[in-house]
């Protein structure tokens, strides 16, 4: 017992030595890996102070057209944007997601901090319903076999209290398995038939929202 | 000990090659964050303490230092700058503001700064949604001001936006390195 002790001591040890010599120097912080501290709590909201440190569970944006801010860059479209998420991003930190850190059933806020915002710039359809144009909170109560989504009116709000009062859409997917695990959840839009889709995915699951305009 | 080494690469090659094979979209270099006035605002508002209504928010990146010295060698004097890095940051006004006498009025702009040594130019620009400030089109801009700087102390390595409250409105304190710029902001009742 007490050399198995050793040895994983030793291997951890030479694997923490590989890795910081494997990193190109101080060029890569390491808030930038993809391991990041497992103690990460993704549901304590974290007070920022005036030198606040990176999120652990960092924000992104994501926009349809794909990339619309490169192509906006690049003189290649004109027209305004259809969408754009901002989401925060935990980390799966070997933990087993849906069904354990994420319960089936019940509000789950896609993603970490703030509640998950989605903007449409024009007026849209998803699952044969008109979605108005505007900004909404997303959030998704996911179940075993399929999610559902929720476009809610009370912005700007922590994803830890919902108000349910403001639910404004409620749409149901399914739910497929990916090949390999998400680490990091992920949002990003996807052109799909006539239109475009939304698709999430974190360790092995992926929900796919279909949007049509 | 040879074992512990076939062990120890035997490991990390299967954790490689799994790594390799799928494509999701890895965290940014420099991570997006949001700031509110009031501070905090989502989390005072879950906790029921917000009392006074959302102002403005800013949606922005931020670059970290990296041993690097950034104002006047990674960020060249005189240039426009995205005021973080990747999009453009973006600050939303929820009211009318008055910065400098100049009045504002509310809704979504990017922002650039153009840094000097003794003062930053700080740009509102109603061209949203874009990268950078490589299209930069001057003649959107709807305000410019100067603002002052500070010398920091202690330097730092991610570059930070907060705003913090003052009597007449709040200051948008924008810190990176060992520079310190902070533009009063006044809201119109």
């Amino acid at each position: 017992m007490y050399q198995t002790r050793q040895l994983i001591k030793l291997c951890c040890l030479l694997w923490i030595i590989a890795l910081t010599i494997g990193c190109d120097g101080p060029s890569t912080s390491g808030n930038n890996s993809v391991t990041i501290n497992p103690n990460t709590s993704a549901n304590q909201p974290t007070e920022k102070d005036l030198q606040p440190g990176l999120d652990k569970s960092p924000m992104d944006m994501s926009y349809y057209p794909v990339d619309y801010p490169k192509l906006k860059m690049t003189g290649s479209i004109s027209e305004p944007p259809i969408a754009r998420v901002i989401y925060s991003r935990p980390q799966k930190n070997n933990r087993l997601i849906f069904g354990d850190l994420i319960k089936y059933g019940a509000v789950w806020r896609l993603g970490a901090n703030e509640a998950t915002e989605i903007e449409f710039f024009r007026d849209v359809t998803i699952s044969d319903k008109r979605v108005s144009k505007g900004r909404y909170v997303i959030y998704c109560i996911p179940q075993e076999n399929n999610w559902k989504l929720v476009l809610n009116t009370d912005l700007y709000t922590w994803g830890l209290k919902i108000d349910s009062t403001k639910d404004e859409y409620k749409f149901s997917i399914p739910v497929s398995k990916t090949r390999f695990p998400y680490e990091l959840f992920t949002m990003e839009f996807e052109k799909a038939g006539k239109g475009m889709q939304l698709n999430m995915e974190w360790d092995s699951v992926k929900a796919s929202l279909p949007i049509t305009w | 000990m040879k074992q512990l080494v076939v062990l120890f690469f035997a490991v990390t090659i299967i954790n490689t090659t799994v790594e390799a094979q799928f494509k999701a979209p890895a965290l940014d270099k420099s991570p997006m964050d949001m700031s509110y006035f009031p501070a905090n605002f989502p989390i005072l508002k879950i906790q029921n303490k917000a009392i006074d209504p959302l102002m403005c928010r800013v949606c922005y990146s931020r670059p970290q230092k990296n041993g690097r010295n950034v104002f006047g060698d990674l960020i060249e004097y005189g240039k426009v700058w995205r005021l973080g890095a990747n999009e453009a940051t973006e600050i939303e006004l929820y009211k009318d503001v008055k910065i400098n006498n100049d009045r504002l009025k509310k809704g979504r702009y990017s922002m650039y700064a153009i840094p000097f040594q003794d003062k930053w130019t700080l740009i509102f620009n109603r061209e949203t949604d874009i990268w950078g400030a490589f299209q930069y089109d001057e003649k959107k801009d709807v305000l410019r001001t100067d603002v002052k700087l500070e010398k920091q102390q202690d330097p730092i390595e991610a570059f930070t936006l907060v705003f913090d409250k003052t009597d007449s409105g709040a200051n948008m304190i924008m810190a990176w390195d060992d520079v310190k710029a902070t533009l009063p902001i006044t809201f119109i009742k």
